[in-house]
């Protein structure tokens, strides 16, 4: 039974005319110090984002100390030569300020976020964090506890659970990338404040270190705030480090997780591949985006809008380290979660989706929606400094020219429906993805093991 | 309606107008030309609060069924027309209300009119069986990844079932009940539509680099015509006594990490000077990382992993701060309980001093400055505004209201409420060999989202 309805209907609308808009264009410069600056005026932003990059891969820490770039990334906010830790958290506060530092393969990023008007405090603060952190014994001490306290909480987390499994997968054990970026119990255990700061000392400095400025400018001399600020930090000259080439295991295989009596498996499925200085990087976009963009891409449209397995599937690709040189790489994955009792034949309908995209290809009416909305969200996606300074920062990070983003978007419009079947079938090659899944193996393995999609091993969860 | 386009004092120069439909849709206009984007959001006056015993999730429900095509919408063709104009589309429920909003690239607004028209007005062609069976699939699997497996996931909901008593409007959050969802009717997905469903239950904001008068006609145009009706039931009462009276208390034992102490407060409504005032309360209590709660029991006891105080503002009943302390090694909980009481007498006992009330104040306005930031959460603070307190210019003048409490209304509003005898706790015992997993999810905990 289906109702009339009483209202007047329309043809759909068609659009006006589209307003230009463009990635905006940094400007570039060096402190004396060497610290290389990008400054970006984005009027009417009135919370400017400040990121700064720190030369510090994770293949620089010292054997045995894993985590201990991600201890010193959070020792910057735990007190200065002018402030304790807690005086340096409340000062920053008080300039309703926000500051994070995390540590990932590629090396240090620390973001701040502040009104424009308390932007000068703000950026004396963060200067001192990384001119003249304090590293004290008992901070040092308590971020270790406390990172040992979050172990556990990561482990019980599924998702989190799978990527560290798909690590050690993957990547050779002689490769930091097979390992927790954070560390694990035993590493972090090993860190005091004495190898904190014998890492800074080795590592930090002006003259191999980013910041990227971005919000409403107006009325902000930059250069003399800069100068004043960042500008007073010192270090010695220093060469970039090499960056070690990324190799991966993608043989394909299953690996179950166990958790007895869960009600949904994680699935995480995947393999590396080209990275943004690839020419195949704009079609691997288009081609994966197609396959798990959205919920009415390919795999949510049978997966969760016919079968109704999950509340949503993804497939995505994100770089994990990148070099000058182009032998870098990035993550290529298909994530989400499928109640238990389905998990075989979401599988299953997941593997008809793949050798559908290799059997028949992609249509042109999918590649056309693909580059209509990653091109035309960009400025929905821009409209803030953080989401500015963050591509930014990246570009910087993995090497790549400051109108990467700019040019990236003329790329894809002119990507075709053929180029980006072949990306996303070499992206994502049946035969080669490592599956994780952490779930009830009781109830998944044997209906796994017949899809034939790989040896199936069970490893128990810690 | 009146029209009002000159900002009001301390706006931050922000304006908007106000007008409205004969059918009795209320729409709200402001316009920002600095990026060629609009925001076109939707709040209907129909939350979780409103759902009946038996049928908990219908209004969550019934949000997914929204996306499943409308008279002149095929299938999932609402998120494929917007995705495709280069706009973002969702929608999310809460306890007080269902919004919908999708960010467009300024030239294809009225391509976003037209599509949230449709489905206002004529829903109820498209629904059917096979809809309904699949989001109710969906949903059910929301609820597994969000909440049941995932460790502490229903904390949430435990502590709103004990700090709302049985029968109250708010006892149960939006995702609902299995059982629940599993009754969900066709009939009462009609019905609901039927009910809610109504220009003159609804007001539309439309924010961004957007002509006003060509606006408003496209709204005519698309909106005018679908007819307003009433019989919605006012939803049940949702006050309470100020204060709860006694501590209420539910020990979970489960296979989670790590001990843990949760507690909800029952605080002013939203919409008051007191709400405010215990915003900054908790603020200075537990936000971030120079918090009274932070300080002593993560930097100087090292007895937490993590410590920190959140509000859930809420309108037609009793606002909810909700206390989080999960515990470092074998630390016990009483030891954790105690040294927060011990913080929260001080604190009423001496108030803030004046740098916390600076800190806090500085961190709200931050977190305000965020919100009216872009024009997506402008459109929601508007549409908020006037769907919860008749006036969506008060959007604009928010952050002044919280700049503009003192520190006595501060120790005020906490002697008189954050104390152990109005409270509900929620203490998480360990054990091995269960069926449950994982970390809290970092999403919003009081709504619920399409995709």
């Amino acid at each position: 039974m289906t109702e009339l309805a009483s209202m007047e209907f329309h043809p759909q609308p068609q659009a006006g005319a589209a307003r230009p808009w463009a990635f905006p264009a940094p400007e570039r410069g060096e402190l004396d110090n060497g610290l290389t600056v990008l400054r970006c005026h984005r009027p009417g932003q009135q919370v400017v984002a400040v990121e700064v990059l720190l030369d510090t891969p994770l293949d620089a820490e010292p054997k045995g100390l894993d985590g201990i770039a991600t201890i010193m990334a959070r020792a910057f906010s735990e007190g200065t030569d002018k402030h304790t830790a807690e005086e340096f958290a409340a000062e920053l506060e008080r300039c309703g300020a926000t500051l994070d530092a995390y540590a990932d393969h590629p090396g240090i990023r620390v973001s701040l976020e502040v009104p424009v008007s308390r932007l000068p405090k703000a950026l004396a603060l963060l200067a001192d964090a990384l001119r003249a952190p304090a590293f004290d014994d008992a901070e040092v001490e308590r971020l270790v506890r406390n990172r040992l306290d979050e172990i556990p909480h990561e482990l019980a987390n599924p998702s989190r659970r799978a990527a560290k499994e798909l690590s050690r997968q993957l990547f050779p054990a002689s490769s930091r990338m097979s390992r927790p970026r954070q560390g694990t119990e035993d590493t972090v255990a090993g860190i005091d404040s004495a190898a904190v700061r014998a890492f800074y000392e080795r590592h930090v400095r002006p003259a191999t270190s980013t910041v990227v400025v971005v919000g409403d400018l107006t009325g902000v001399d930059l250069d003399d705030l800069l100068g004043d600020t960042l500008g007073a930090w010192t270090g010695s000259p220093a060469q970039p480090r090499p960056v070690p080439p990324v190799t991966a295991d993608d043989t394909g295989r299953v690996v179950i997780v166990d958790r007895p009596g869960a009600v949904q498996t994680q699935l995480l499925i995947g393999r590396i591949g080209p990275d943004r200085h690839d020419r195949v990087w704009p079609a691997q976009v288009l081609g994966t985006y197609c396959l798990g963009g959205t919920l009415t891409s390919r795999l949510d449209k049978v997966l969760r809008e016919e079968k109704g397995y999950t509340y949503g599937v993804r497939a995505f690709g994100q770089v994990m380290r990148s070099a000058p040189d182009g032998t870098g790489a990035a993550m290529l994955a298909i994530s989400g979660s499928v109640d238990t009792p389905n998990t075989g034949p979401a599988l299953d309908d997941l593997w008809k989706v793949l050798r559908g995209v290799a059997g028949e290809g992609l249509t042109d009416a999918e590649r056309d929606f693909a580059v209509q909305n990653l091109v035309g969200v960009a400025p929905l996606k821009y409209e803030t400094a953080a989401s500015v300074a963050n591509t930014l920062a990246d570009q910087v990070e993995q090497h790549l020219p400051d109108d990467y983003q700019a040019k990236l978007y003329q790329q894809l419009a002119a990507t075709g429906t053929v180029e980006a079947t072949a990306a996303a079938v070499s992206a994502f090659p049946v035969d080669r993805l490592v599956t994780i899944l952490v779930g009830d193996a009781a109830a998944i393995r044997e209906p796994v093991e017949a899809l034939g999609i790989g040896e199936v091993t069970v490893v128990t969860a810690e | 309606m009146g029209h009002t386009a000159t900002p009001e004092a301390q706006s931050g120069g922000l304006t908007a107008t106000e007008h409205r439909l004969a059918n009795g849709l209320r729409v709200v206009l402001s316009e920002d030309h600095l990026t060629p984007v609009a925001a076109v959001c939707l709040w209907y006056d129909v939350g979780s609060r409103h759902e009946v015993k038996g049928r908990t999730g219908l209004a969550h429900l019934f949000e997914h069924l929204m996306f499943q095509g409308s008279n002149s919408v095929k299938g999932t063709g609402h998120f494929e027309l917007v995705q495709g104009a280069g706009g973002s589309p969702n929608g999310t429920t809460s306890f007080e209300r269902t919004n919908y909003f999708e960010t467009m690239p300024a030239h294809q607004l009225e391509l976003a009119l037209w599509l949230e028209a449709d489905r206002m007005g004529s829903l109820l062609v498209a629904l059917d069986e096979e809809g309904l069976e699949n989001q109710r699939d969906v949903v059910k699997n929301e609820r597994r990844q969000r909440y049941d497996n995932v460790p502490y996931g229903t904390a949430f909901e435990k502590l709103t079932a004990l700090s709302y008593p049985d029968g109250h409007p708010y006892h149960h959050t939006p995702i609902g009940s299995m059982a629940d969802l599993d009754a969900a009717s066709l009939e009462d997905a009609r019905a609901f539509f039927r009910t809610y469903y109504a220009p003159n239950n609804a007001v539309l904001s439309i924010v961004g680099d957007i002509d006003p008068e060509q606006t408003l006609a496209w709204v005519e145009k698309y909106f005018g015509s679908i007819p307003g009706h009433d019989g919605k039931p006012e939803p049940r009462d949702g006050s309470l006594p100020e204060i709860i009276g006694e501590q209420l208390r539910e020990v979970v034992e489960e296979n989670v990490p790590a001990r843990a102490m949760m507690a909800a407060y029952r605080l002013p409504q939203d919409g008051t000077r007191e709400c405010d005032a215990v915003d900054l309360a908790l603020t200075v209590l537990g936000g971030g990382e120079s918090s009274r709660l932070y300080n002593r029991l993560v930097r100087r006891d090292r007895t937490a992993v993590a410590a920190g105080f959140g509000l859930l503002r809420l309108a037609g009943a009793p606002s909810l701060g909700w206390l989080d302390v999960k515990t470092s090694g074998d630390v016990e909980v009483p030891v954790i309980e105690a040294a927060v009481d011990e913080e929260l007498a001080r604190f009423a006992a001496d108030g803030p001093t004046a740098e916390e009330m600076e800190r806090a104040q500085a961190q709200l306005e931050r977190e305000w400055l965020d919100r009216l930031g872009t024009v997506a959460g402008r459109a929601d603070e508007l549409c908020r505004y006037a769907v919860l307190f008749g006036d969506p210019q008060l959007a604009f003048t928010a952050v002044q209201r919280v700049l503009a409490v003192t520190a006595e209304e501060v120790q005020a509003v906490a002697k008189a409420r954050l104390r152990p005898d109005n409270r509900a706790v929620l203490v998480y015992e360990p054990v091995a060999d269960e069926a449950e997993d994982a970390e809290a999810p970092a999403t919003d905990e009081n709504e619920e989202s399409a995709q």
